[in-house]
C-alpha cells in the first residue's frame, strides 16, 4: 500500500542519449505525455540530438563532450534528485524499452517493497522469444560473469531499464563512464545491501536498436574495463 | 669509447638536463633521476661492470639485466600513468557534470522547482 499519492511528475526519467537524432522524440513524447518528468542528457553528439530535444517538455542537459552511458546516466540522475525526483528511472533512448513496462517496475518501490528494481527480458516467455539467439548467448555469459564479479545471479544483465527510489539513487553513485556501469550498479547493490527485485520488460530489437546496441567485441571491452577496476582499487 | 656508448651517455646527459629543466623540482624525485642517470653513464662507459653485477643475480650479460630492468621501470611506470590517468577521468567528469547540472534547461510549462 502506498503511503501517499505520488505524482508522475515526481516520478524522473533518465534517458541518455548520444547520436540518437532519429528517434528520440518518438522515444519521449509517450514519456512526456504519461506526465513523467523527463530527464534527458545528451552526452555530447555529434548529430543533431540536441536540437531535436527542443519543444518536448522535457529537462535537456548536455555532456560538452562525450562521456559514456555511465557517466550520461549519473549526470542525470543528479540533477533529478536537485529537482526533488522521489523516483528514478534508467531508459534507453534507442527505442528498445516499452513505456508500457514503467509501472510494472514502479509497483515494488511504491509498494516500498525494494529499493531498486531491474529489468529483465528473461522473465516472460513472450519477452525472451524474441531476443535474437546470439544475444541470448551473449546475455548468459555477461549474467554469469556478473555472478563472477558480484555474487549476485539475475536473469538478466546490461538491460538499461531500472527503477530507484529516491534513498537508493542518492546512494548509488556511478563512477564507471562506460557501459560498465551495469555491472558496477550491482556491486553497489550488493554492498550498500539496498533490496531490490526483477521485473519483466520487453526489448524490441529493431534494426535501429541492434545497430545502436552494443556488440559483441563490446562485451570484452566493458569485462577488461571491470578486471582493470578491480585490480587497481 | 665506441660511437655507440657516446650517443648514449649523451643522451643520458640530455635526458637529465632536461628534467632538471623542465619537470618537477621535488628534491627526491631531482635525486632518484639524476642518480639514475649516473647508472645509466656508468652501465654504458663500463659495460664490464654492469656483467658483473648482471653475474652476481645471476644474469648472464650485462645488456640483459639492464632489458630486464628496464621493461620491469617501463611497466611500473605505465601503471603509474594509467592510474593519474584514471583519476583525471573521474576530475574531467565531475568538473563536466558540474558545468551541465548548471546549464539544465527545465522545461517551460510544467517545470515544477524545489527548494
Amino acid at each position: 500500500m502506498p503511503k501517499q499519492a505520488v505524482l508522475n511528475s515526481d516520478i524522473f526519467i533518465v534517458v541518455p542519449a548520444y547520436n540518437e537524432s532519429a528517434v528520440i522524440r518518438s522515444i519521449l513524447r509517450p514519456l512526456v505525455a504519461s506526465g513523467y518528468s523527463v530527464v534527458a542528457v545528451d552526452d555530447g553528439s555529434r548529430d543533431k540530438t540536441w536540437g531535436q530535444l527542443k519543444g518536448l517538455g522535457v529537462h535537456r542537459l548536455r555532456h560538452p563532450f562525450n562521456l559514456g552511458q555511465g557517466a550520461a546516466l549519473q549526470t542525470g540522475v543528479s540533477y533529478a534528485l536537485q529537482q526533488g525526483a522521489q523516483y528514478i528511472l534508467h531508459f534507453d533512448a534507442d527505442g528498445q524499452h516499452s513505456p508500457e513496462d514503467i509501472p510494472g517496475l514502479l509497483a515494488p518501490l511504491l509498494a516500498g517493497r525494494a529499493d531498486v528494481v531491474l529489468g529483465s527480458r528473461f522473465l516472460r516467455k513472450e519477452d525472451w522469444q524474441i531476443v535474437p539467439p546470439t544475444r541470448r548467448v551473449l546475455l548468459k555469459m555477461a549474467i554469469f560473469i556478473n555472478w563472477l564479479l558480484v555474487s549476485l545471479w539475475l536473469s538478466d544483465a546490461h538491460n538499461g531499464a531500472r527503477a530507484f527510489s529516491r534513498r537508493a539513487a542518492r546512494q548509488i553513485v556511478l563512477k564507471e563512464n562506460g557501459f560498465a556501469h551495469a555491472t558496477e550498479i550491482l556491486q553497489q547493490i550488493r554492498s550498500l545491501g539496498l533490496r531490490f527485485q526483477e521485473r519483466p520488460t520487453r526489448i524490441l530489437y529493431t534494426e535501429y536498436s541492434k545497430l545502436k546496441g552494443q556488440r559483441v567485441w563490446n562485451a570484452f571491452d566493458i569485462f577488461v574495463d571491470l578486471v582493470i577496476k578491480r585490480l587497481l582499487r | 669509447m665506441t660511437p655507440i656508448q657516446f650517443l648514449l651517455i649523451l643522451f643520458s646527459f640530455l635526458m637529465v638536463l632536461f628534467y632538471f629543466q623542465r619537470l618537477r623540482s621535488r628534491l627526491l624525485d631531482r635525486f632518484v633521476f639524476f642518480l639514475l642517470g649516473v647508472v645509466a653513464v656508468v652501465m654504458v662507459a663500463r659495460p664490464d661492470w654492469a656483467n658483473a653485477v648482471a653475474h652476481f643475480l645471476g644474469v648472464g650479460r650485462g645488456a640483459d639485466l639492464v632489458t630486464y630492468l628496464g621493461i620491469s621501470g617501463l611497466a611500473f611506470l605505465w601503471l603509474g600513468l594509467y592510474t593519474r590517468q584514471r583519476e583525471l577521468d573521474v576530475r574531467l567528469t565531475e568538473l563536466a557534470r558540474r558545468m551541465t547540472i548548471l546549464q539544465a534547461e527545465a522545461p517551460k510549462k510544467k517545470g515544477r522547482r524545489r527548494k
